[in-house]
């Protein structure tokens, strides 16, 4: 069975206004997300990535194309339609200021559910279950400040996945993570979308964190260009996305 | 090289600046106006109820001084705490200290210099359309009055020059003692969220009981005198400190720990906004609080005093007109009036004395006044003099004619105070001459011209005022022979009224001047304290758009937070106003008469400012949509 989350048909997007000199980010991109998907989005710098992020989680619009989250399509919607949309079906992650470094991480996690009207008691039962697959659970009453990044960052993956969304989008989220845990974040990530059925779609620039992914795609210069699967272990998966990369001209991006 | 980075730094934050500057003008100019209404010397000569009102002035300007002073320090570390970091990296690359202080020091008062140009041209506007505004309420003309006077330009550039040397100093010598690291690490800090123990809420308690017994002393201050006033304001002050300090963030605090309301909607970002303001503002809060509390009390103090002045001139005169010798025009303009009582009593003037016939106060006794300032009842009706006159001879602090030796009697209290307050006009009209009363048979025989006193009560005072007016100016004509060039100054119930209202409309209209220049300076202070935390927030606003906040839920957001930010101290300066008449309550009659109009002028502006400040932090933190 196969239901798609994301469906992205040929989306441009062009900035600046016409006559003036215009910078194609994106030209005419495709894509299909199913559920349960774990899918990674390579390419160099500058070859459109974020510019492809922003536009599937409805903060950027695009020039033209169509793209459906869920079975919405939301390339019509207003301001604030839009905003209730992220709100309800996406969940975001990115590389730095995930959090509110003013609120407890219990609050900061619980603000998805609190701006949909939940009851207080409820959200308290969600957020300590969410807490709970994350391992979190002891430091929810602390501050931003008194934890290690790699807690931020888990804490933030917990406030994404808190209303249970269609996506998980990250940009680059083990970007400010030193080694070990970016691994353990990209583990957890692992666990989730493999034991909790959490369709992710993930941005990054570096092999290492793409490797943990099911499928990647490949963009340059605002196009497709390849798209590969995880068919063996995670090492063989690596090599392989390094042979791609270094077919793309992109080998210095490798750390 | 340092000084043109320094000026493109001074571009970028020309925001901050301009709101520095609009203060200072405001401050400047008002400063200025009330130096040309104390200091224009032929205007306040020629004007006796000018002169009444001058130390109204100088009160009002040594006022805005105080708050000025505050104001600039204050500003000018903002300034620089905003700046240490980039002074800091000049430092880092290498330049000297000694030469980053003189840039500094050489900026602080350039920009004093610019604000006193823009200031006195805007004070002399503002003297020449508001100052002779005033002179038409209080009915006296503005001749002699200059709107450009040079000795008050001295004064105002002199006492501002003064204050930004001192304050560039005190800037340039801070940066000398900071290290460069110091200055780098300055901007770093972060939120404080720790929880507020046991030691804030006996400072909450500290601080209630010393509000409260500086309310004990501006309540009592009949009994306690200075000792009161001096409570009051010592107490009242420091109690209100301590209550920003303490109750405020622990109320913040116990809003936060309300699950259920922190759980709702926006709340739990908004409280937490909140509680850092409340932490990070709790001395400006004081200061807005107390500065509220003198402008709207400058305010509601002046208009008091005005609307007291008919009160305070029937306590002293239940006549409205007293007419020695009336002419023609005069008695043309009684019949006009509807006369609810007219009394005519004779007098003799000889070398000696002053004789009024006893006869004659006795056939038509006057009324007296029953009220005093100390113990006013407005339900005091005046009372008809009963008190006879059985002695032939009565004198007036005096026991013995100092002539023949013969013996006088006491004049009885009721009697002295109709001659006093409503026959004798002025101290100038006898010559100093004593004042007797005497039977038919001795005033017969004195030799001397005989002069009679008319007084009249009217249905209406404020109706005839400008008959009144024009009586009054007559009998200073008649009197005036006696003393050359010197303003005669009749104590009739005009002559009372016109000066205390002069008086009272030149506090009134004071309070409102000093009302804005405080409101202004203090909400720029307000202002620089949230605007200079914006780009920290602008991080958290664009995050919480990303992950699908309404952008209407985040505005609403500023405004609840702010809305707690003024409301506070808004509520604390009028409480403390509300009590703080109290203390007019031994001069004036009813000092909470009309309170509500400088409340409203203080709520009108005020809110424009709440409104401003939210229109600027919502443009810095708000993302741009797409
Ligand atoms: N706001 C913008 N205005 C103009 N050009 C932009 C903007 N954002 C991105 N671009 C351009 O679009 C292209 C793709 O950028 P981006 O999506 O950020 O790439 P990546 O994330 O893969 O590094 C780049 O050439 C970049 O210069
Ligand atoms: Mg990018």
């Amino acid at each position: 069975m196969s239901v798609a989350v994301l469906e992205v048909k040929d989306v441009q997007k062009v900035y600046g206004k016409k006559g003036e000199s215009q910078s194609h980010a994106l030209k005419g991109v495709s894509l299909t997300i199913e559920k349960g998907e774990f899918v990674g989005i390579m390419g160099p710098s500058g070859s459109g990535k974020t510019t492809l992020l922003n536009v599937i989680s409805t903060l950027d619009r695009p020039t033209g194309g169509f793209i459906q989250i869920a079975g919405t399509n939301i390339t019509q919607m207003k301001q604030n339609q839009l905003a209730d949309f992220r709100s309800q079906k996406l969940g975001f992650i990115f590389q730095d200021f995930n959090l509110l470094e003013n609120l407890s991480i219990y609050e900061n996690i619980a603000l998805p559910l609190s701006l949909q009207g939940v009851s207080s008691k409820e959200i308290g039962a969600k957020v300590k279950k969410v807490a709970q697959t994350l391992g979190i659970e002891e430091i929810l009453s602390k501050y931003p400040v008194q934890v290690s990044g790699g807690q931020k960052q888990r804490a933030a993956a917990a406030r994404a996945l808190v209303h249970d969304p269609a996506i998980l989008l990250a940009d680059e989220p083990t970007g400010a993570l030193d080694s070990k845990n970016a691994k353990s974040l990209l583990e957890t990530m692992t666990d989730l979308n493999e034991n909790h059925q959490v369709s992710i779609m993930m941005v990054t620039h570096d092999a290492f964190s793409a490797s943990y992914c099911k499928r990647i795609l490949f963009i340059q210069d605002g196009n497709l260009y390849t798209e590969i699967h995880r068919t063996g272990d995670r090492q063989q998966f690596f090599k392989q996305i390094l042979d791609v990369l270094a077919e793309l001209g992109a080998s210095h991006d490798v750390r | 090289m340092l000084l043109k980075l320094s000026l493109s730094s001074m571009k970028k934050m020309m925001k901050d600046y301009l709101v520095l500057l609009v203060g200072l003008v405001i401050s400047i100019s008002i400063f200025y106006m009330f130096q040309t209404l104390a200091l224009n010397s032929d205007f306040t000569k020629g004007n006796s109820v000018i002169k009444s009102i001058q130390i109204v002035f100088n009160v009002g300007a040594f006022l805005l001084a105080l708050i000025t002073i505050f104001y600039i320090f204050f500003a000018n570390s903002f300034l620089l705490s905003l700046r240490r970091k980039e002074l800091g990296m000049y430092m880092v690359l290498g330049a000297k200290k000694g030469k980053i202080s003189q840039i500094l020091f050489l900026e602080t008062l350039t920009m004093g210099i610019v604000s006193l140009v823009i200031g006195t041209i805007v004070g002399i506007a503002l003297s020449s359309g508001i100052g002779v505004l005033l002179m038409n309420l209080l009915e006296i003309s503005a001749d002699g009055y200059y709107p450009f006077y040079l000795p008050s330009v001295w004064m105002t550039w002199g006492f501002f020059m003064v204050l930004f040397l001192l304050t560039s100093t005190i800037n340039a010598v801070r940066l000398a003692r900071a290290t460069e690291l110091d200055l780098i690490r300055a901007e770093q800090q972060t939120d404080d969220v720790k929880a507020k123990g046991f030691g804030t809420v006996l400072v909450a308690i500290l601080g209630v009981a010393l509000v409260a017994v500086g309310y004990y002393g501006l309540i009592e201050i009949m009994t306690l005198q200075l000792l009161g006033f001096l409570i009051g304001a010592i107490a009242t002050t420091i109690g209100t400190y301590l209550l920003f300090i303490s109750l405020l963030p622990v109320l913040v605090q116990a809003l936060k720990r309300n699950r259920k309301l922190n759980d709702q909607s926006l709340n739990a970002f908004t409280f937490a906004q909140l509680r850092f303001r409340v932490n990070n503002l709790t001395k400006i809060l004081g200061t807005v609080a107390m500065l509220i509390a003198l402008g709207v009390g400058a305010m509601a103090g002046g208009l008091a005093f005005q609307k007291n002045v008919d009160l305070i001139a029937n306590v002293g005169h239940v006549y409205d007109i007293s007419l020695h010798d009336p002419v023609s025009e005069d008695q043309e303009a009684l019949k006009k009036m509807t006369v609810l009582e007219q009394n005519t009593y004779s007098y003799k003037v000889n070398e000696d004395a002053v004789y009024y016939l006893k006869d004659d106060l006795l056939a038509h006794p006057p009324l007296i006044s029953t009220n005093d300032m100390q113990n006013y009842d407005p339900n005091k009706e005046p009372e008809r003099i009963a008190e006879p006159l059985p002695a032939n001879l009565y004198g007036m602090n005096e026991d013995k004619d100092e002539k023949t030796g013969q013996k006088l009697e006491e004049l009885p209290d009721e009697w002295y105070q109709v001659i006093s307050q409503e026959f004798t006009i002025s101290y100038k009209m006898y010559d100093g001459k004593p004042v007797r009363v005497v039977d038919q048979a001795t005033f017969a025989s004195v030799k001397g011209n005989e002069h009679t006193v008319v007084i009249a009560k009217v249905d209406d005072f404020l109706k005839y005022k400008q008959d009144i007016k024009a009586m009054n100016q007559r009998q200073k004509e008649q009197i005036k022979p006696a003393s050359e060039d010197e303003e005669v100054y009749l104590t009739t119930k005009y002559g009372t009224y016109e000066s205390v209202y002069a008086f009272t409309s030149g506090t009134m209209f004071m309070g409102f001047f000093l009302g804005v220049a405080f409101l202004a300076m203090m909400a720029s202070c307000l202002m620089f304290k949230i605007l200079s935390g914006a780009t920290r927030d602008r991080d958290r606003y664009s995050m919480l758009r990303k992950i699908g906040v309404r952008k209407s839920l985040l505005v609403g957001s500023i405004y609840k937070e702010l809305l707690f930010v003024f409301l506070f101290p808004a509520l604390m300066g009028l409480t403390h106003v509300l009590v703080g008449m109290q203390m007019f309550s031994f001069i004036l009659l009813e000092p909470y008469v009309n309170i509500w109009v400088p409340t409203v002028i203080f709520v009108v502006i005020y809110a424009l400012y709440y409104l401003i400040t939210v229109r600027l932090y919502r443009g810095i933190v708000l993302p741009k949509e797409v």
